[in-house]
């Protein structure tokens, strides 16, 4: 019997995981680049901005556009080795520049809104399930399913008609620092606490379900001990498989939430480089957040075990039932979308 | 806390039975949803029917009115009445999130059925395309092949089927291998059906009720989506009333004129709404799972 935890394991996951990495490298750069709509062609060839014969003749000879499209791309990757990101079509900067500008600012915005999604999941769950009165439980029994389908730039809109025009609490213009993060990142934070607040909302109620409950009601142990250090372990586990896929939301859903609020992070970046259709910074942007959110389950799946020690024991009991090599095969049940976690 | 157990009660037999059994637990708000789906339904067949107003044509004269029982949504920058522009807008946001949702589950369940029913490599080589699709949030992934396509409500709508199809993938390949090792299946085979007669009598129509409802889900999440793309000027160019551009048209005026912003976001969301509500409805007529 092989070991869940063991090298072996490990070692074919990270293995896995390096090969969706390069694997989605090859989709992205085939996509971007082989597709008859090719963004550098059609940069060059704009009838509306055209570009000076030798910059043209410069941009064709850095990307080779000269050679087979194999070629190609077996020299992008050579230059990626290199740390060569290559440059921006609509801006002619580059690229790995472009990335490390935008990216704290997003980060610090992506971490307050989980932050945030965090506390207003596990409020709104709590509330769904404990709430003393029908009306509050089955109000924030309905919070996934309205968040889920409001569009993230409305809510931003919202936010900022209420907060900062109509209330003036914030400044819509000015940099406030750390109080103008706020806003976006809870733009943020409501578009991707619906997974999080319903799979907390069935984790709570089935750890209510569960014998232990009964039995530490009959020791005596106080209602909120119960809630807090037995009930909510056991039913925020599950939620430790949506840290990936909400990471990853956050990232994409940072493209709006900087359009709304008029931020310059990795979001706006995208936003500028989709609209100027410039290739090599939307490969690298879609690289970078694939390589983290593949990184986070990697992680979520090898941690796992450890928090969950019943997961290591069902692994271990697990027989291969089809042709697929059991090493890949996904350890645990891990939505990868929305609609996924949501349709569990 | 209640057991789920208790409260379920037996299964009614007969069609017509579920039917009657269906249209007594129909709450209001069930109702509600059912007749907004039907006005939408309404507004993308017969829209001027619905509304006297062109959707295109400006009337300087009447710009940025507020809301009155002559122009119930008021009237945007130009004078257009916006709930022309919303009605007609119907057809375009939700034509195009019906041409997603169609290449999502076509090319999702191809390639879920055809990885479950032949196994080996091909199966291994659609779960490595599915992790790929998979590690690219959906939004990014659709704005990526905006960018190699070019901007357009189809393209958009190409966009976002392209990046729905790992989901259906991925469930469909799950159900079809369920039922695939079931007693009947294996039965069939037995008694010397062909195997495409067994995949599309047999194993199909069987798989295809949890796909079915992931589709009410995606549909949403479409709509949501390419809302968003129009919202940030990569779908349906001007002076088309698509809602995302609509909010987005209206973003301008939001100090002055907030209902051009607040009114088709609004919509938006009761359609997704409806859609998941109804969707419940059909949705609890199969068997219970959990």
């Amino acid at each position: 019997m092989r070991n869940a935890s063991g090298p072996g394991f490990i070692a074919a996951r990270i293995g896995q995981s390096l090969l969706v990495v390069a694997l989605t490298y090859v989709f992205v750069y085939f996509i971007l680049f082989a597709l008859p709509g090719d963004p550098i062609g059609s940069r060059i060839n704009n009838p509306l901005n055209p570009i000076p014969e030798e910059q043209a003749a410069a941009i064709t000879a850095y990307y080779n556009l000269d050679r087979n499209v194999l070629e190609q791309f077996w020299i992008s990757v050579t230059r990626l080795f290199q740390g060569d990101l290559g440059f921006s079509l609509a801006t002619g900067r580059p690229v790995a520049d472009l990335i490390t500008q935008g990216l704290g600012e997003t980060v610090a915005l992506a971490a307050a809104a989980l932050v945030l999604a965090l506390a207003l999941s596990l409020a709104i769950a709590a509330a769904a399930v404990l709430a003393p009165w029908g009306a509050v439980r089955r109000l924030a029994g309905a919070f996934p399913v309205l968040s889920l389908s409001t569009p993230s730039f409305l809510a931003g809109l919202l936010l900022l008609q209420v907060f900062a025009y109509q209330l003036g609490w914030f400044s819509s213009i000015r940099d406030e620092g750390a109080k103008s993060l706020l806003l976006p990142a809870v733009t943020l934070a409501f578009g991707v606490s619906a997974p999080i607040t319903q799979v907390l909302i069935r984790g709570l109620r089935k750890a209510y379900g569960d014998p232990f409950v009964t039995v530490l009601r009959a020791k005596g142990v106080s209602e909120g001990r119960i809630f807090s250090s037995h009930v909510l372990r056991n039913a925020s586990i599950p939620a430790l498989t949506l840290f990936g896929l909400t990471v990853g939301e956050l990232l994409a859903g940072s493209v709006i939430a900087e359009a709304v609020f008029n931020r310059s992070g990795l979001g706006f970046v995208t936003e500028q480089a989709v609209r100027a259709q410039d290739g090599p910074v939307v490969q690298a942007v879609v690289m970078l957040v694939a390589i983290i959110f593949t990184t986070i389950n990697l992680l979520t799946d090898l941690l796992y075990p450890a928090v969950d020690p019943r997961m290591a024991r069902r692994r271990n009991q697990r027989q291969p039932t089809t042709g697929y090599p059991p090493a890949a095969a996904p350890a645990i049940e891990r939505p990868s979308t929305v609609s996924e976690a949501l349709a569990r | 806390m209640s057991s789920p157990l208790i409260n379920q009660t037996a299964p009614p037999s007969t069609r017509k039975k579920r039917i009657i059994e269906k249209a007594r637990t129909t709450t209001p708000g069930d109702w509600l949803a059912l007749g907004f789906l039907l006005l939408l339904l309404a507004a993308i067949g017969v829209p001027q029917l619905l509304t006297p107003f062109d959707p295109l044509e400006a009337s300087p004269g009447n710009t940025l009115l507020a809301p009155t029982p002559a122009h119930p949504f008021g009237t945007d920058y130009l004078g257009r009445d916006l709930l022309a522009r919303v009605i007609h807008g119907a057809a375009q946001t939700i034509g195009a999130s019906l041409i997603a949702v169609a290449i999502g589950l076509g090319a999702g369940s191809v390639l879920g059925l055809v990885a479950a029913y032949f196994g080996s490599w091909v199966d291994t080589v659609v779960s490595r395309i599915v992790d790929v699709l998979l590690s690219i949030p959906g939004l990014l992934l659709s704005m990526m092949v905006v960018v190699a396509l070019g901007f357009g409500t189809l393209n958009a709508a190409i966009a976002v089927g392209i990046a729905s199809v790992a989901t259906f993938t991925r469930l469909m390949r799950s159900e079809v291998l369920t039922v695939r090792n079931l007693t009947f299946v294996e039965a069939a085979h037995h008694i010397g059906a062909r195997p495409a007669t067994v995949l599309f009598r047999h194993v199909l129509p069987n798989s295809y009720t949890a796909v079915l409802s992931m589709t009410a889900l995606q549909f949403g999440s479409a709509i949501l989506w390419i809302a968003a793309l129009s919202f940030l000027g990569y779908g349906t160019p001007p002076p088309h009333p698509e809602w995302g551009l609509l909010v987005s048209e209206g973003r301008e005026y939001i100090v002055s004129s907030p209902w051009l912003t607040l009114l088709p976001g609004l919509v938006i969301v009761l359609t997704v709404l409806s859609i998941s509500r109804v969707s419940a409805l059909f949705h609890d007529t199969r068997e219970v799972s959990e």
